[in-house]
């Protein structure tokens, strides 16, 4: 089978597989976000427990594979009484290890503005709020346009995982065994489905660089 | 990473006031009450549901378990390892073919590169474990897990090693074409030994996401830490702790070896480069 035959008899999956796949990107990344913006706040807080618990929330999610994090809410959660749908399950795993990736991004945003400019912030009468809102913010966001870029393509890789669970349509990756199983496809279902990887990450690399041309801080 | 946190993040506030301290101990005080409780709240619902009863834990008291475990866990050493040795190797290489004068090579390693880059390890796999038998090779389960982890391991280190010789000042390879060296000798005697050294923390920490990658090997049947676990898992019936065990080795091993290569980045003062640090295009 030609990847054109495949085209024609799955040419519709496929393209749900593939809105599936770019819509989940884009919840998980947003999601990612928000979450990180949150457990950064925390980590740059002045309370201690709160920076503590930041910090490991961070070491938890960046270092567990997301497989084994996908096992314990697919499987192990419904034992303990919280039964979600599959999809729901694959998002929030996603968006929690997303979420570290975020944060470490955002902390080395941060760190990269430089104790001096924040003294000197302080020299000409900023208060805090004025110094997050004016300094450290701005900066922060311009400086991690490129690392977030390669998150958002890390995201949409690893939205693959959800061809271990059964997902109405499969995304892109389950695309490979839903039509191997359904015909003898050899390598046209892998070569459809890598085209649709490849492709996405290039355009959102090439978006992402451009942005970062633009607001990029030489430093 | 994140070496200067601590002093970045004390750097935002200034030295409290009476006002401030007393607002922040209110806030540690609220918020370690907040915690004990949802510690308390996942505690209850493991006690409510069951799963603290003793025939779910206790098997982890047993030698055979952990034997059964380490098994498992070799396994996935062996895969990461030499998954790991494979994509220097070949992330290496497409570098050096990306670097070279011959243009067709160039670009066509930078496309090979591009392309791993950009798939997930996951459709590697099931293409060396679905497509590839379909074609008359057979493969054991071992390759069918480490060949694909490898492939798109070997895409994010090319471009590693690429910022790695980007680190090396140009003016020594300018300073070496002056005294007539061949591009071949400048890339073998000046460039490449230094930036090796500047890439070998990044190279450490490549591993983590190689260990990862690896976890997919129930795909392949192959015998690795969560695979076994799973086999326990059918034997003793205590999911719920079994995966949760797993989940903690993972996390555990996975920061020992990050934090090995922050240190060796801190030792060789060398950046760390990543995937998330790198030039997406």
């Amino acid at each position: 089978m030609g990847v054109l035959d495949v085209f024609t008899e799955f040419g519709e999956v496929y393209l749900q597989s593939l809105l599936s796949t770019w819509l989940m990107t884009v919840v998980c990344f947003l999601g990612g976000l928000a979450m990180g913006i949150l457990v950064t706040v925390m980590r740059v807080s002045p309370i201690k427990p709160l920076r503590v618990v930041g910090d490991v929330y961070v070491q938890i999610f960046r270092n567990i594979p997301t497989v084994s994090l996908l096992v314990i809410f697919v499987y192990a959660l419904p034992y303990l009484g919280l039964l979600l749908e599959y999809r729901t399950c694959l998002v929030v795993c996603v968006i929690l290890v997303v979420s570290s990736f975020a944060s470490e991004n955002f902390m080395s945003g941060i760190n990269a503005i430089g104790v001096g400019q924040i003294e000197a912030a302080r020299a000409i009468g900023l208060s805090f709020v004025q110094i997050v809102r004016l300094i450290v913010i701005p900066q922060a966001l311009r400086t991690t346009v490129l690392p977030m870029t390669n998150l958002l393509i890390a995201t949409l890789l690893t939205t693959a995982l959800g061809s271990q669970v059964p997902l109405t349509p499969p995304e892109l990756t389950g695309m490979v065994n839903y039509v191997n199983s359904r015909s003898v496809a050899g390598i046209s279902a892998f070569v459809v489905s890598a085209i649709c990887y490849a492709g996405t990450s290039l355009v959102l690399g090439f978006l992402g660089n451009k942005l970062d041309k633009k607001v990029r801080i030489v430093r | 990473m994140s070496a200067h946190a601590v002093s970045m993040r004390d750097a935002l506030y200034e030295a409290p006031g009476p006002k401030t301290r007393r607002r922040t101990v209110i806030g540690t005080v609220v918020s370690i009450v907040a915690l004990v409780a949802l510690l308390i709240l996942v505690v209850r619902q493991f006690y409510v549901t069951g799963q603290l009863d003793a025939r779910y834990w206790s098997f982890l008291a047993e030698w055979t378990t952990w034997r059964f475990l380490l098994e498992g866990f070799w396994g996935t050493i062996k895969v990461a390892l030499i998954a790991g040795v494979i994509a220097i190797a070949l992330g290496l290489l497409l570098m050096l073919g990306r670097i070279s004068s011959n243009k067709v090579l160039s670009f066509a390693c930078h496309a090979i590169t591009d392309v791993f880059r950009s798939l997930p390890s996951l459709l590697l796999i099931y293409f060396f474990f679905l497509v590839v038998p379909t074609y008359g090779i057979r493969m054991p389960a071992f390759w069918m897990l480490t060949i694909p982890v490898a492939l798109a391991a070997s895409g994010v280190l090319a471009e590693v090693f690429r910022a790695g010789v980007n680190a090396v000042p140009k003016g020594q390879v300018e300073a070496a074409m002056s005294i007539g060296l061949t591009h071949g000798k400048i890339v073998r005697i000046i460039v490449l030994p230094q930036a090796l050294r500047i890439v070998i923390p990044s190279l450490v920490s490549q591993l983590v996401v190689v260990v990862k990658d690896t976890t997919v090997a129930y795909v392949v049947s192959y015998p690795d830490l969560m695979q076994n676990a799973r086999v326990l898992i059918s034997n003793y019936d205590a999911l719920v702790s079994m995966y949760l065990v797993v989940a903690v080795i993972y996390i555990l091993v996975n920061y020992a070896v990050n934090q090995l290569s922050i240190a060796l980045a801190r030792r060789n003062d060398a950046p760390l480069i990543t995937r998330s640090t790198e030039n997406p295009t």
